[in-house]
C-alpha cells in the first residue's frame, strides 16, 4: 500500500489539537490510575504476608504455652518466620521510595511489621531462656526523616551480615514511628536518638557500625560461620 | 525525585505523547479523507525537469547514481542531468564525463572550485530552463517512476516543492540497520508533515522544486551546511506549499559506522538549531499554520526532551554504581541481584514511557507500511527503540554545544 501524493495546507485546524490533547490526558491519568493501584495491590500483598505471619506467630506462641519445654525443638528448629520478616521489611522500604503509594496505609503496615518484630523478638527471648538456647539478636534502630546519614550504610552492613549468618536475627526499628511498644523497646533499651544505633547484647552502639566491628562485638558469630561451613560442607 | 524534577520529567513526557499523539490523530484524520487538499494529476502533463548532482570525491557512487539517473521513466526530452564536481581530487570528474555522451538523456558535467553543496546546486540553477529542479546526492540512487510521482504533484501550482520517500540503501552493518528503521519513522512523519503543511525540511536525495521559485527565492543558501533545512524553511516563510510523495522512492547510502553517523547528525542538528534560530519569527506563529505551532517548537522540545531524559539516567546509573560501589567497600558482599514481581517498577513515568515507546512502534510500523507496503516493521526495531535513546542525546549535546560556542561542522 503506497500511499498517495500528499500536499496541504497549513492552517492549523483546532479540532485536532483538542483531541490530542484528550486522549494524551486520558493516557496520563490511565497510568496515575494503574501506578496507584499496583501499589495499593503490593501493599494488600504485604498486608496478607503480614497477616499470616501474625497467625504463625500466634500459633508459636500458643503451641509452646501448651508444650512448655516440650516444643524448645520445634521452635528453635523453626526459623522459617524470621526468612518471612525479613523480606517485608524490603518491601517496606521499597514502597517508601514509591512517589504513589498510599502514605496512611504504608504507616499502618510498618506499625505492624515493627509490633511483629517485637512479638518474634519476645517469643524468642521466651523460648532461649526456657529452651537454654543462645541466639544472637541484634536490634537495629533508625531514621528515615534525612536526619541520619549513616543509616543506608548500617542497613546494607546488617543485610549483609544476615546473608551471611542466616542464624543471626536482626529487627529493625523505625526510630520515629509512632507505636507505643516500639516506644517503650526503646525506652527498656534506653536507646537515645543518636542514629544509626544497634543493641547488641543488652548494650547500645551509636554510629556506623562495619561488618568487622559487629563481628568484633559479637564474637560468637565466628562459631556461627564454622557452624554454616560445616553444615554446608556435610550437605555437599 | 523532588517536585521540580517531577514537574519538568513529567511536563516532558506530556509533550512528547501529545506529539505522538498529535501525528496518530492527523494520520488518521488524513485516511478518513478529510483536510487534504488532492492534487489533480494529469499523467500527460509532466514538466521539463533538471537532476542536480553535487558531488565531491564520489567516485565509488557516482556511477550507480548516474545509472539510476538514466533509467528514469521519464520523458528523455524533458529530462536533463547536471553533474557538479564540486573539485574532486579522485576519479569522479571522469566517471561522470562518461556518462555525457549519454543517448538516452541529456547529460552535462561542469566542474567548479570546492564550494560547497549550495554552490554547486546555484551553478545548475543558473545553466537550466528546467520548471522543475532536483538534486539527488551522489550517493544515492531513485526508482524508475520516482520521478513521474514527484511531477505530477507540480500541477498544483501552489507546490513549491516535494520530497521523495527515502529508505536505506541495502543497509549491511548493525548501525545501518538502526538508520533503516528511523528512516521509516521518518517517512511517517514527512507524510503527516506533509499533510499538515509543515515539512521543514527538504531531504538532499531527491527533493524537486519549482524552478522559478527557487530563483525568486535567491537560490540555495550554505543555511548553516544544512541547505535542505534551511531552503525548506524559506519556502515556508514566503507561504509556498511543500508536498511529500511517499512512494518515490529514493535510496540512500547511510554511514556504516559511529564516526560518519556522528558526523552526519551533528551536522543535521546544528543546523536545525542555527536555523531555527534564523527563523525565529515562525515558531508558535499562527500566521504558519502547523509548522509554527507544532511541528517546529515539537522539533526543538524533543531535543531538550532527549538531552533531559538522557542526563537523567546517567546520573541515575551513576549514582547506582557509586552506591553498589560505597556498598561492597562497607560490607564486601557483591549485592545479590533477583527478580521478584513486587519490585517491578510500575511508576507513572515508567507506565507512561512503555506507552510512548509503543506508539513509536506503532509509527515504525505505519511508515513501512506507507514507504513499502510491507505489514512490519524492519527487524531491527526493537534495537532502534532501545539503542537510539542512548545514541541520540550524544550528537545532540554535542551540536547544542558547538551551536552555543559557534564552533561550525564540517561535511565531512
Amino acid at each position: 500500500m503506497n500511499e498517495e501524493i500528499i500536499v496541504s495546507e497549513r492552517a492549523a485546524r483546532w479540532r485536532t489539537y483538542a483531541i490530542a490533547f484528550l486522549i494524551t490526558a486520558l493516557i496520563f491519568a490511565t497510568a496515575f490510575w494503574a501506578s496507584v493501584y499496583f501499589n495499593d495491590r503490593r501493599i494488600a500483598e504485604v498486608r496478607s504476608a503480614q497477616d499470616n505471619i501474625s497467625i504463625d506467630i500466634l500459633s508459636l506462641e500458643t503451641q509452646f504455652d501448651l508444650l512448655a519445654a516440650h516444643s524448645c525443638r520445634d521452635i528453635s528448629e523453626n526459623s522459617v518466620l524470621s526468612r518471612e520478616i525479613h523480606p517485608l521489611g524490603e518491601q517496606l522500604s521499597y514502597l517508601e521510595t514509591q512517589p504513589s503509594v498510599n502514605q496512611e496505609a504504608l504507616r499502618s503496615l510498618k506499625r505492624y511489621y515493627s509490633l511483629l518484630q517485637i512479638k518474634d523478638l519476645l517469643l524468642m527471648q521466651e523460648v532461649s531462656e526456657k529452651c537454654g538456647l543462645k541466639p544472637i539478636f541484634i536490634l537495629y534502630f533508625y531514621s528515615n526523616k534525612g536526619d541520619c546519614e549513616n543509616c543506608e550504610g548500617q542497613g546494607y552492613t546488617l543485610t549483609a551480615l544476615s546473608q551471611m549468618y542466616p542464624q543471626l536475627r536482626v529487627y529493625s526499628f523505625d526510630y520515629n514511628l509512632d507505636v507505643s511498644a516500639l516506644q517503650t523497646l526503646i525506652q527498656i533499651r534506653n536507646v537515645e536518638g543518636s542514629l544509626p544505633a544497634l543493641v547488641i547484647k543488652d548494650k547500645a552502639y551509636y554510629g556506623l557500625k562495619t561488618t568487622a566491628d559487629i563481628e568484633k562485638i559479637i564474637p560468637e558469630l565466628a562459631t556461627l560461620k564454622k557452624a554454616t561451613a560445616s553444615t554446608t560442607s556435610q550437605t555437599r | 525525585m523532588s517536585g521540580i524534577e517531577m514537574t519538568v520529567t513529567y511536563t516532558l513526557l506530556f509533550v512528547a505523547l501529545y506529539f505522538e499523539i498529535f501525528l496518530l490523530v492527523s494520520f488518521l484524520e488524513k485516511r478518513t479523507g478529510r483536510q487534504v487538499i488532492r492534487p489533480k494529476t494529469q499523467d500527460a502533463w509532466l514538466p521539463s525537469t533538471c537532476i542536480v548532482v553535487p558531488c565531491f570525491n564520489e567516485e565509488a557512487s557516482i556511477g550507480s547514481t548516474l545509472s539510476s539517473l538514466l533509467a528514469l521513466r521519464y520523458p528523455a526530452d524533458k529530462l536533463e542531468v547536471i553533474v557538479i564536481d564540486d573539485g574532486s581530487s579522485d576519479k569522479t570528474l571522469a566517471i561522470a564525463r562518461t556518462f555525457e555522451t549519454s543517448p538516452q538523456v541529456r547529460v552535462r558535467v561542469f566542474t567548479k572550485e570546492n564550494g560547497g553543496k549550495h554552490t554547486a546546486m546555484n551553478l545548475a540553477l543558473a545553466n537550466t530552463e528546467a520548471e522543475l529542479i532536483g538534486c539527488l546526492d551522489a550517493d544515492s540512487i531513485v526508482e524508475a517512476d520516482a520521478l513521474t510521482r514527484i511531477a505530477q504533484v507540480f500541477a498544483d501550482k501552489k507546490v513549491a516543492a516535494v520530497t521523495p520517500g527515502l529508505h536505506v540503501w541495502k543497509p549491511r552493518t548493525f548501525l545501518q540497520h538502526i538508520q533503516n528503521v528511523e528512516y521509516r519513522l521518518a517517512v511517517f512523519n514527512r507524510f503527516v508533515f506533509a499533510t499538515l503543511g509543515a515539512l521543514y525540511v527538504t531531504p538532499g536525495p531527491f527533493s524537486i522544486f519549482r524552478t522559478s521559485v527557487v530563483r525568486e527565492l535567491g537560490g540555495w543558501r550554505h543555511g548553516h551546511s544544512t541547505e535542505d533545512l534551511e531552503m525548506a524553511l524559506r519556502l515556508q516563510a514566503a507561504g509556498h506549499l511543500i508536498g511529500n510523495a511517499p512512494g518515490a522512492a529514493v535510496y540512500t547510502l547511510t554511514p556504516e559506522g559511529l564516526v560518519g553517523l556522528f558526523r552526519q547528525r551533528i551536522r543535521w542538528t546544528y543546523g536545525f538549531l542555527r536555523n531555527a534560530v534564523d527563523y525565529r519569527h515562525m515558531f508558535m506563529s499562527r500566521s504558519h499554520g502547523n509548522l509554527g505551532l507544532i511541528t517546529l517548537p515539537a522539533a526543538l522540545i524533543s531535543i531538550v526532551t532527549a538531552l533531559y531524559f538522557f542526563m537523567r539516567i546517567v546520573w541515575e546509573t551513576v549514582s547506582a554504581v557509586l552506591e553498589t560501589y560505597a556498598r561492597v567497600q562497607l560490607t564486601g558482599v557483591f549485592p545479590q541481584p533477583s527478580f521478584e514481581l513486587f519490585y517491578v517498577n510500575t511508576s507513572a513515568m515508567w507506565l507512561l514511557v512503555v506507552v510512548a515507546t509503543s506508539i513509536i512502534f506503532g509509527l515504525i510500523c505505519v511508515g513501512s507500511r506507507i514507504g513499502t507496503g510491507r505489514h512490519f516493521p524492519p527487524a531491527a526495531t526493537p534495537l532502534f527503540l532501545f539503542l537510539y535513546s542512548f545514541i541520540t542525546p550524544v550528537w545532540l549535546g554535542i551540536a547544542v554545544v558547538r551551536v552555543m560556542f559557534k564552533m561550525g561542522v564540517n561535511w565531512r
